[in-house]
């Protein structure tokens, strides 16, 4: 699955393993009036403080209803991850810097930068992709949509903007034009498809707008 | 990115001393990423606070609102009761950057962000905020530095919430050598005012964990103006909150951002309007008084008149139904 060379998962610093039996002294003097429920619920938070890496560690990502169980660095950002350590390369790096949207993603379904996130934090969570959308060779009404309205021109952006509008829909399944300008005011399209992007948002709504592009006095 | 170890941390204690000199708080991360990206700082641990209990919350007081450090700032733009009690914050938070980072961007992470200044930013300039000797904007392109500064960086504070919190007379409680200290939106960024180096006045441990805002204050408003309609840092950014009794201000306060290290307050202009009834010409006079003092650069001069502007629009907006 992955590219990286396998590496020492468990790094227990000198920080972590002091407090851990500081904290197990803590546990045992409870535990014997308590449940032992919450002595393992103590363990595990006190084992989470562990710090890890530099070096790869095992990640477990939850992508479009898969688990990816890859070996990471800490520093890996969720969207490195999908493109370069899985081969998901529907959600696009574009400028890396929380700028430009092309890198989109729902964690659940919040709509979130994969460029700006680090995977090993994305792990409890439902990550879901442009290629998690159509199922059974159906797309989805926003997908169909973009291509009715002919809403690309290169099309590197496309695969931002449609999680962007996926998400307001299931958020404001009746949107007008400045929500959707709201919702996408995250995402650029470097080709200027603007106005087909918002009739797309709006035909996948269910509001039928003219064909036309919105035209503007030039005189 | 340089690699660096990974922490979860799950109480304050742990979280100073795994940040200890060396390390670095993570909230949403949207700043401290790019800071790293580009070797701009360096940070052997990133501590992720996310999972420290109880700041993810926002609470009502009959007197004082608190707002934890890690609450989005989707979470105060989709707040009802905030956007009802607190219109300003509303507003200012709805207008901070774009969804997919006002999904993830925490309060204390917004207040905490670097500078924006483009010489800052740039890996390969060693200005007097990377300890270099020169401040390369000052006599370069400026047009998006300060109108004021008590030191010679000219790299004004963008955080939006600072703004509004400001005019909101709000107190950030900030954990400090294991004691939760009190300090104003003024204090909170008082080092940035004196000491190039700073983007505000907390240490590396130093911990944002709530800000408190007073319901004293029971209108407010806030307004930017950005080169980008949407998704932009302000190149001036204004706030204000008042009462107003009997058709009179009553402990009004007007907060100006991206113009000055710290959010710009003039006393002298919250007392003049204090007791007024507004109209234009009280608004143009505040305006007047807030700026009297400005110092334009060879770039930046626009802001002066895009600033008195947001001011009278900012306190008429204030006005609502009275
Ligand atoms: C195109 C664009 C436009 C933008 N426009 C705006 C705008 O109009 N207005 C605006 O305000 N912002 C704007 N932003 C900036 C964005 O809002 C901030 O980057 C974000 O709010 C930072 O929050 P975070 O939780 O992601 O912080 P992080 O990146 O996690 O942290 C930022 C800094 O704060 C420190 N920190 C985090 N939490 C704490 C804490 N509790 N105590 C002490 N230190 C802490 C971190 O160590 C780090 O140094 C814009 C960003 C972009 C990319
Ligand atoms: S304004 Fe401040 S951050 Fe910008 S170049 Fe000058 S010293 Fe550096
Ligand atoms: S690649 Fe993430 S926002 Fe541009
Ligand atoms: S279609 Fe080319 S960037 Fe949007």
């Amino acid at each position: 699955m992955s590219r990286m060379k396998k590496t020492e998962p468990e790094n227990f610093g000198a920080f972590s393993r002091r407090n851990f039996f500081k904290s197990l002294g803590t546990v045992a003097a409870t535990a014997a009036t308590a449940q032992v429920q919450s002595v393992a619920a103590e363990l595990e938070k006190v084992n989470s403080e562990k710090i890890i890496g530099p070096n790869a560690v095992p990640v477990t990502l939850t992508v479009n209803g898969e688990k990816l169980q890859l070996l990471l660095e800490p520093r890996v950002t969720l969207l490195d991850a999908l493109r370069n350590y899985s081969s998901l390369t529907g959600a696009k790096e574009g400028c890396d810097r929380a700028t430009c949207g092309a890198c989109t993603v729902l964690l659940g379904d919040t709509p979130i930068y994969a460029c700006s996130k680090l995977a090993i934090e994305a792990q409890d969570q439902e990550i879901t992709t442009v290629e998690g959308l159509a199922k059974n060779d159906k797309l989805t009404k926003v997908q169909q949509a973009f291509l009715d309205k002919d809403a690309l021109q290169c099309g590197y952006c496309t695969p931002g903007f449609v999680m962007s509008v996926t998400a307001l829909l299931k958020k404001n399944p009746h949107p007008n034009a400045d929500d959707v300008k709201h919702a996408c005011a995250g995402n650029t399209c470097r080709c200027g498809t603007h106005p087909r992007i918002i009739q797309a948002a709006l035909k996948a709504a269910g509001v039928e707008v003219a064909s036309k592009t919105e035209v503007i006095d030039y005189v | 990115m340089k690699s660096f170890q990974y922490a979860t941390v799950h109480s304050t204690a742990s979280a100073r001393e795994l940040v200890a000199d060396k390390g670095a708080y993570l909230a949403g991360g949207n700043d401290l990423l790019g800071l790293l990206k580009e070797y701009l700082i360096s940070a052997d641990t990133l501590v992720n606070i996310k999972s420290l209990p109880g700041l993810n919350k926002i609470e009502h007081g009959r007197n004082v609102w608190t707002i934890g450090s890690l609450v989005t700032v989707a979470q105060i733009e989709n707040d009802a009761d905030i956007k009802k009690t607190f219109p300003g914050l509303h507003e200012a938070a709805a207008d901070v950057a774009s969804q997919q980072i006002r999904n993830v961007a925490t309060v204390g992470g917004n207040l905490a962000q670097h500078s924006r200044c483009w010489y800052f930013r740039h890996r390969d300039t060693q200005c007097l905020k990377k300890n270099g000797d020169l401040c390369y904007a000052r006599n370069g392109e400026n047009r998006y530095h300060s109108l004021f500064t008590g030191n010679s960086c000219i790299s004004p504070v963008v955080s939006s919430l600072a703004t509004i919190f400001t005019s909101l007379d709000a107190t950030a409680i900030v954990l400090r050598d294991g004691k939760e200290t009190r300090m104003s939106m003024a204090e909170l960024y008082q080092r940035a005012w004196e000491n190039p180096l700073a983007h505000n006045s907390l240490s590396n441990t130093d911990l944002i964990l709530r800000v408190e805002i007073p319901t004293t204050r029971s209108r407010s408003a806030y307004l930017q103006a950005s080169d980008k309609h949407a998704f932009d840092w302000a190149l001036v950014s204004c706030a204000a909150a008042t009462t107003i009794e009997g058709g009179k201000l009553k402990s009004p306060r007007v907060t100006l951002g991206s113009i000055s290290p710290v959010p710009h307050q003039v006393e002298a202009a919250n007392s003049f309007l204090d007791g007024k009834v507004l109209d234009d010409a009280t608004a143009t006079h505040a305006a007047d008084l807030i700026l009297k003092d400005a110092k334009p650069l060879e770039h930046n001069a626009y802001k002066v008149p895009l600033a008195h502007a947001l001011i009278r629009r900012t306190l008429l907006k204030l006005k609502g139904e009275v």
